[in-house]
């Protein structure tokens, strides 16, 4: 019995750091290091002034799309969410499926009534199902 | 035609039932007949599923767009290979697909194992037929693929597949995947049948060793396909983001792989046999999750999953499963509990134990992190997101205490070490590690890569020493040539030499990974003729070409990238298509950026044309240096090269 019992320690020994683990990453979760990202609305957003980085889900504002002279990558747009509209700025590569109606996921700050995102999805565009760069498979289920 | 499909999921259903009831009366009365019929109901109810996917087929490369499947997925202009393929790019026909496989290999059960598990067989089939039965009832009911376009419109071209899915790799990737996903209904239905039967012979076990192996491989063939396609195709130049799908196959995968080694256990030392049960019962019912994951729209928003009851179906499926396995498991303790126990740490069973601990610890930490979000949004009304930071952070140290178990269980003798055999197998990688180690340090690596390098090397050196000894012990004994001894030596035990195999083709993949610390990564634009630095490589712009195609307009970059020194290394190619640009509506023409990608052992130099502005000459590239990207795809041939040196056939075996 005392041999079974070594095992049984050693495993829940394994088991208990590993969950612990498991837990301090999850709380570490800073903006240098964003383990944990709340999603939030846009009310929300702007009730509690957030600083920290979060997600914002919305559509795109038909003709709010403005594109820099300058700078093909550098983009400035509405986005509607829950009755409510948010300046956005976003400057990198733009998905393909991007543009006007389209509903897009952000991650990024809220700083000064703008917020800047470093990152940009596009979700469900009318014609295909599901968001391919986030669902591989092409799947979803809803339309 | 349609109708007929329609017929046959009916008729699927219907039999379905009956078959379960015939098998069932049989173990009533134990008339033999009664089982023959069953058999041969069970073999209708497969061939039924088989019928209604070739149906689907048909309809899809007709382009009959009657059926709003086929309306939904595909196009006139859509080419064969693609409307074949779109059988698995929606929901409906996926779950169709899922049927279909596990008719198929129903099939290949009933032809196999008929005479050799004769005890088991009713069982299996009406564990089999029940899992069928779950799918026609999801199809027949609530996602039918054979529902006809809305009988107010005439639809004249369907919508056509995305044109990231119109890729070859794409279109292999589901079949695998789900090869491997529904591989995994046979370990199970066995494993029912033997607690049901109370069955003791090992024999079921080593019948499915087989079939979870090549399940196994399925599965990994599977998900690193999606890997290279994310890569080949996605254009943010990695292949892994821990995304919910992609997680959806890595969970399964895990236990699975946790199983075919603790399997080989029972098989040698008929040890494990309650933990074995678990990992089957595991690795099927998140194989299920994995399928409700990918296609009940959860991972939109829980919003979704309330609205179609599919996802409620499937989660009560999965319950059902872990309910009636648990309680099964729990039954028949008393048969299942072995009288033999684990003797020392220093033990290859140990080895093996641990090794199942932190498989079934990654599943656990990555099966939170995908549902953590579901949860916290059901629960507490914020969505909260887990990124892959998380994962990342989670998980590389136990990945690397997994690459460092992957080195020392084959050092491990059976039931204990001795100190002579510890010194003797561990001094030559522990030294080479050592050496590893210092010689990184002062290259300046710090951290998880330099801790990563050491243990590759311990392990590559592990297992190349394994051969080594082999090779030289056959030569020692017989007189044989090296190529000779290694040839043989593989050939008398290829599980073994094959699971090495494997574990190299992991470290080589394990080197890919460490690559990623390094990647860097650039967006500038050009106008034809300029050029731009990112890392030690230039990229110049000679041209700007246009071009018209079949189902696409494409513009065409011709990027020079030489290094600092100006010395030409290659030639690249990234595109900027528009598909459907003939459409006259804007907002139904499709932009897709076709990435070029020039590979190498050291490097990859990842190109993207993100975009072009036509009245300005200019064009907008994303450019990414991805050191040893390349490791990671050589070790996925050589673990499937090695997978299949174990499951090669030797007389023996059959």
């Amino acid at each position: 019995m005392a041999s079974k019992n070594k095992f049984l320690f050693a495993i829940i020994g394994v088991v208990a750091v590993v969950v612990f683990w498991i837990y301090w990453v999850s709380v570490s979760s800073s903006a240098d290091n964003p383990t944990l990202v709340r999603y939030l609305s846009i009310e929300e957003l702007k009730d509690q002034n957030q600083t920290s980085r979060v997600k914002l889900g919305g559509i795109v504002k038909d003709g709010s799309i403005v594109i820099s002279d300058s700078d093909l990558l550098d983009v400035t747009f509405l986005l509607e969410q829950g009755g409510e509209t948010l300046p956005v700025r976003y400057y990198g590569t733009r998905p393909d499926l991007f543009k006007d109606g389209v509903e897009v996921i952000l991650e990024g700050r809220y700083e000064d009534g703008i917020f800047i995102a470093d990152q940009l999805q596009t979700k469900c565009a009318s014609r295909y199902e599901g968001d391919l760069r986030e669902e591989n498979n092409s799947q979803s289920g809803e339309l | 035609m349609p109708v007929v499909g329609s017929v046959a999921l009916s008729l699927g259903l219907g039999f379905s039932i009956l078959t379960i009831l015939i098998l069932a009366f049989y173990l009533r009365t134990n008339d033999y007949r009664l089982y023959l019929t069953g058999q041969r109901s069970a073999l209708g109810v497969s061939v039924l599923a088989i019928i209604a996917t070739l149906v689907l087929i048909n309809e899809l490369l007709r382009s009959n767009f009657n059926v709003d499947y086929v309306a939904h997925y595909t196009s006139l202009e859509t080419p064969w290979l693609y409307k074949f393929s779109a059988l698995w790019a929606g929901q409906a026909g996926s779950l169709l697909f899922w049927l279909c496989i596990l008719a198929v290999y129903t099939i290949i059960v009933i032809f196999l194992y008929r005479n050799r598990h004769r005890q088991l067989m009713p069982w299996i089939l009406i564990v089999l037929t029940s899992v069928q039965l779950f799918f026609y009832i999801l199809i027949n009911f609530i996602t039918n693929p054979f529902e006809p376009t809305s009988a107010n419109f005439v639809v004249a071209n369907g919508n056509g597949l995305n044109p990231l899915l119109q890729n070859v790799t794409m279109a292999l990737h589901p079949p695998t995947l789900y090869l491997g996903f529904v591989g995994f209904s046979i370990p199970f239905a066995f494993a029912i049948a033997a607690l049901i039967t109370k069955e003791t012979n090992p024999l079921w076990i080593r019948s499915i060793r087989r079939w979870s192996l090549v399940t196994w491989l399925f599965l990994s063939i599977g998900i690193i396909l999606g890997g290279w396609w994310a890569y080949q195709e996605l254009g943010w130049g990695g292949y892994w983001a821990w995304d919910p799908v992609e997680n959806a196959s890595f969970m399964p995968w895990l236990t699975a792989t946790a199983f075919i080694h603790s399997i080989m256990i029972q098989e040698k030392k008929n040890m494990l046999r309650v933990w074995n049960m678990v990992l089957i019962i595991l690795t099927f019912a998140l194989s299920v999750f994995g399928t409700f994951l990918t296609r009940s729209g959860v991972l939109s928003s829980v919003h979704s999953f309330a609205e179609s009851p599919l996802g409620p179906m499937f989660i009560d499926f999965v319950i059902l499963i872990l309910v009636v396995s648990t309680a099964l498991i729990i039954w028949r303790l008393p048969v299942l509990k072995s009288r033999k126990r684990l003797e020392s740490f220093t033990s290859r069973e140990s080895g093996f134990l641990f090794n199942n601990v932190v498989f079934i610890v990654i599943c656990f930490a990555v099966f939170w992190g995908t549902i953590f979000p579901i949860i916290s949004e059901a629960v507490r009304g914020t969505k909260i997101t887990v990124g892959p930071p998380f994962f990342n952070q989670v998980n590389v140290p136990i990945g690397l205490l997994l690459l460092f178990l992957t080195g020392v269980g084959p050092l491990l003798a059976w039931r204990r070490t001795s100190k002579q055999g510890f010194i003797k197998n561990f001094t030559i990688p522990i030294v080479a590690a050592l050496i590893g180690l210092i010689i990184f340090f002062y290259l300046g690596f710090t951290g998880y890569v330099l801790v990563s390098m050491t243990l590759i090397v311990f392990v590559l050196v592990a297992i190349l020493l394994e051969f080594y000894r082999g090779i030289n012990a056959r030569r020692r004994r017989f007189g044989e040539n090296p190529a000779q001894a290694l040839w043989r030596m593989i050939r008398k035990n290829r599980s073994r030499y094959g699971g090495y195999i494997v574990h190299l083709g992991i470290v080589f993949m394990f080197v890919g990974f460490v690559g990623a610390a390094f990647n860097q990564e650039k967006e500038f634009s050009l106008k034809p003729g300029e050029s731009e630095h990112v890392g030690e490589y230039n990229f110049q712009l000679k041209n700007l070409r246009e071009e018209e195609r079949l189902n696409h307009y494409a513009w065409i970059a011709d990027l020079r990238v030489s290094d600092t020194h100006g010395k030409f290394i290659t030639n690249l190619h990234p595109e900027k298509r528009v598909y459907f640009f003939r459409n006259p509506d804007p907002d139904r023409r499709q932009p897709h950026s076709e990435l070029d990608i020039y590979e190498g052992i050291i490097r990859d130099i990842y190109s993207v044309f993100t975009g072009i502005e036509v009245e300005k000459n200019t064009a907008y590239f994303k450019i990414m240096i991805n050191p040893l990207v390349w490791w990671v795809w050589l070790g996925g041939y050589v673990l499937v090269f090695g997978a299949l040196v174990s499951l090669w056939p030797s007389r023996r075996t059959i």
